[in-house]
């Protein structure tokens, strides 16, 4: 299911080695779960578990069976979930930051680019070298920084997003370890 | 119209049958097993970060991209050039903004995504019925010109009988592929294709330069002088016309066009095969960087048809010039009937055969995939269909699929439908793109500001669309001899993308203030899962 890659990324965190392997479990098993999976599965289980299992926090938890109030499940471990609350809001502001920067970036040189070409075609259309216009000069170099801003993007993601992400996904596959094993 | 001895004809026409053969074997062979459907929506996730990111990139560049983008640069230069980046910068704006959590929150379709905090039939049924209404018409356009193309690239005379045969053939190969590929097979097929395409744009584009000695400045002064425009060539307006409405219209499309063309439905279904987070990332690092080099190269192919061609030739053949790129390469290759002219012009014929043979197939898996697993298993059959008749069913909605856009392209092969691209990529922009960006981002976001931007964006886009410029009332227009038109653009972007995320807004106030549990009960689904939407976490 999960072949190796021909080139490893990100490179295997020291905690888990072989990483897509069997850590790498709500990785590669989610969405599998989240679509046929559900129902076999739901039936049993989704209505009988306890209100304080931390089987509520799983995903799929979506189908509109009754909503138990979500207080209640949140009761069992409160330093953790705080802990685990706190992880996933930096998640959230650094996946924001990175989000907003890279694409108000692309999108507004994009538009000013337009914008200028519509408005200021005199401008645009000067040469700069030969017959080479600035418009077309702009236009060219907008492609060529995009493999830059691309690189730049896989950086920072890789620094500022994955560690997060994955002491996130560490805590949420550590807690409901014994019941997911039931629940399997 | 083509004017050269039948030895060019029948290495293009050997060219076709073995591509069509081994592409089908290679299909047949990676196809899925006939109960597995995680294979056959999203191949096991098995395919390396390299492989699907030109799997991305292949069905993005569709041979609309090539054929139309090209036609444009060499038709009008400057506007052309634009195109080519905002298509560039779509995909890349698809990676910056949303391919990460979509990847996260998705599984096999577009429902899947909005469905995982709206639950329920009206989720799925919306967002089929606005997957079909992008997909098709791109279909459509695609399949009727195949008709036209096929005839001019193999000689045959403009007949209606021979276009039609030629659409039929092109459809059932289509269809043949997407039912028996599943997501693997056409992945297969779109990586084959990249690289053909990368390969001979490549050539000819070397070729182009070293015509003129790779000097830039020649090729541009021999491009404004083959254009016939003069430096009018190298300033925005030659496409659309210099008044202030014109320019307005231009930057729409424009801002249309980097909003929804990477948003179709084939292309983030893509993404959904990718293993995990950097996997997503990687992949789309490879589809960026090959799109961006190809339209690169589409602009020194544009330049380069409008320089060595010219656009007097290029309009004869055709008024939209999508043929300029094989006419390019017919006149690069040397004399007429020379080897050199022979090579390369069966070369380009084969890409662009085997581009028009994989965007349609990608398409229609991406519509059939959204009919099976949107309508018929989770709102027909409210997810309790078994995996195997799921999977024969996506393999017959294929087939509907495929047949509908063989009829309607036959239907509309005599009138001039290239609207129905900026139609789709307008849908794109004002239905699916607010839908996404604010399924994902927005804990807000309800039920009645989904469906009202789902049915709202797509129904303004259609409705300006059919009283735009671009339908009726211009000589350049599908009716050109009626007019009925009212909205004074060629493309809606301008009103209906504002339109759309403005009819998720309100939805969404409207539904807090009318009904407060539903609307909290879908944020509470938000916020569960959110560490799966940002982590991939369960």
């Amino acid at each position: 299911m999960t072949l190796p890659d021909d080139t490893p990324y990100p490179p295997p965190p020291p905690a888990l080695s072989g990483w897509p392997q069997p850590h790498a479990e709500p990785y590669a098993q989610a969405p599998r779960r989240e679509s046929h999976g559900r129902d076999p599965r739901q039936a049993p289980y989704g209505h009988d578990i306890p209100q304080d299992s931390p089987y509520g926090y799983d995903v799929f938890s979506y189908e509109p069976y009754e909503p138990y109030g979500q207080a209640a499940r949140r009761e069992p471990s409160p330093p953790e979930t705080d802990r685990h609350g706190g992880d996933l809001a930096a998640l959230r502001s650094a996946y924001r930051v990175l989000r907003r920067v890279s694409t108000l970036t692309a999108l507004g040189s994009f538009v000013v680019y337009v914008v200028l070409s519509c408005c200021a075609p005199d401008l645009m259309g000067s040469k700069i070298t030969g017959e080479l216009s600035l418009g077309m000069a702009l236009g060219v170099l907008q492609l060529v920084v995009t493999f830059a801003a691309v690189l730049w993007y896989g950086r920072s993601a890789q620094r500022s997003v994955d560690p997060l992400a994955r002491a996130v996904r560490e805590r949420a596959v550590r807690r409901p370890a014994q019941e997911a094993g039931v629940a399997r | 119209m083509n004017d050269f001895g039948t030895g060019t004809q029948t290495v293009v026409l050997v060219l076709f049958t073995t591509l069509v053969t081994l592409t089908l074997l290679m299909c047949v062979m990676a196809g899925p097993e006939r109960d597995d459907l995680t294979n056959f929506y999203t191949g096991y996730r098995s395919l390396t970060p390299l492989k699907n990111g030109l799997a991305i990139a292949g069905d993005y560049i569709s041979a609309a991209t090539v054929l139309s983008t090209t036609g444009i640069i060499a038709l009008a230069g400057y506007d052309g050039y634009v195109l080519a980046v905002s298509t560039a910068l779509s995909l890349v704006l698809l990676m910056f903004l949303l391919a990460e959590p979509l990847r996260n929150a998705g599984s096999f379709t577009m429902g899947d995504v909005l469905a995982r905090n709206m639950p329920g039939r009206a989720t799925r049924i919306a967002s089929c019925a606005v997957t079909l209404s992008a997909t098709l018409p791109f279909l459509v356009v695609q399949l009727s010109g195949a008709g036209s193309l096929l005839t001019f690239i193999l000689g045959i005379p403009h007949l209606a009988g021979a276009r039609t045969t030629c659409i039929v053939l092109v459809g059932s190969l289509m269809i043949i592929y997407a039912a028996l590929g599943g997501m693997r097979g056409t992945a297969l097929i779109q990586m084959i294709k990249i690289v053909l395409l990368l390969g001979t744009s490549g050539t000819v584009a070397v070729l182009v330069l070293n015509r003129f000695d790779w000097s830039p400045d020649d090729v541009l002064r021999a491009a404004q002088h083959g254009s016939g425009a003069g430096p009018a060539f190298f300033q925005q307006g030659l496409q659309l016309g210099t008044s202030a409405l014109d320019r307005l219209d231009f930057a729409s499309l424009q801002i249309t066009v980097i909003l929804g063309a990477a948003c179709l439905p084939h292309i983030t279904m893509r993404l959904y095969s990718a293993r995990d987070v950097p996997a997503v990332r990687r992949s789309m690092s490879w589809a960026v960087g090959t799109v961006t080099t190809f339209c690169l190269l589409v602009i020194i192919m544009g330049t380069g048809a409008a320089a060595l061609v010219g656009s007097r030739y290029i309009t004869a053949a055709d008024p939209h010039g999508r043929t300029s790129v094989l006419m390019l390469s017919r006149a690069l290759g040397g004399g007429t009937g020379s080897v050199g002219t022979t090579v390369l012009y069966a070369a380009m014929a084969g890409t662009v055969f085997i581009t028009l043979l994989s965007s349609v197939a990608g398409m229609t898996l991406a519509a059939a995939s959204s009919l099976a697993h949107d309508l018929f298993a989770h709102a027909v059959r409210r997810g309790r269909a078994a995996p195997r008749t799921e999977m024969t069913v996506a393999a017959w909605t294929s087939v509907a699929v495929g047949t509908v856009a063989i009829a309607l392209s036959t239907l509309a092969q005599d009138w001039d439908v290239a609207v129905l691209t900026t139609l789709s990529i307008c849908i794109g922009a004002s239905a699916v793109a607010p839908a996404l960006t604010y399924s994902l981002f927005w804990r807000g976001f309800t039920r009645t500001g989904l469906l009202a931007s789902l049915y709202g964006g797509a129904a303004c886009a259609l409705v300006l669309m059919v009283f735009s410029k671009a339908v009726s009332g211009t000589p350049s227009a599908v009716f050109p001899n009626a007019d009925f038109g009212w909205f004074p653009m060629q493309s809606t972007g301008l009103v209906s993308v504002p339109f759309g995320y403005l009819a998720g807004w309100l939805g969404s106030r409207l539904e807090h203030r009318r009904r407060a549990a539903d609307g909290l009960e879908t944020r509470r689904l938000y916020e569960e899962s959110e560490a799966r939407l940002l982590a991939a976490a369960e």
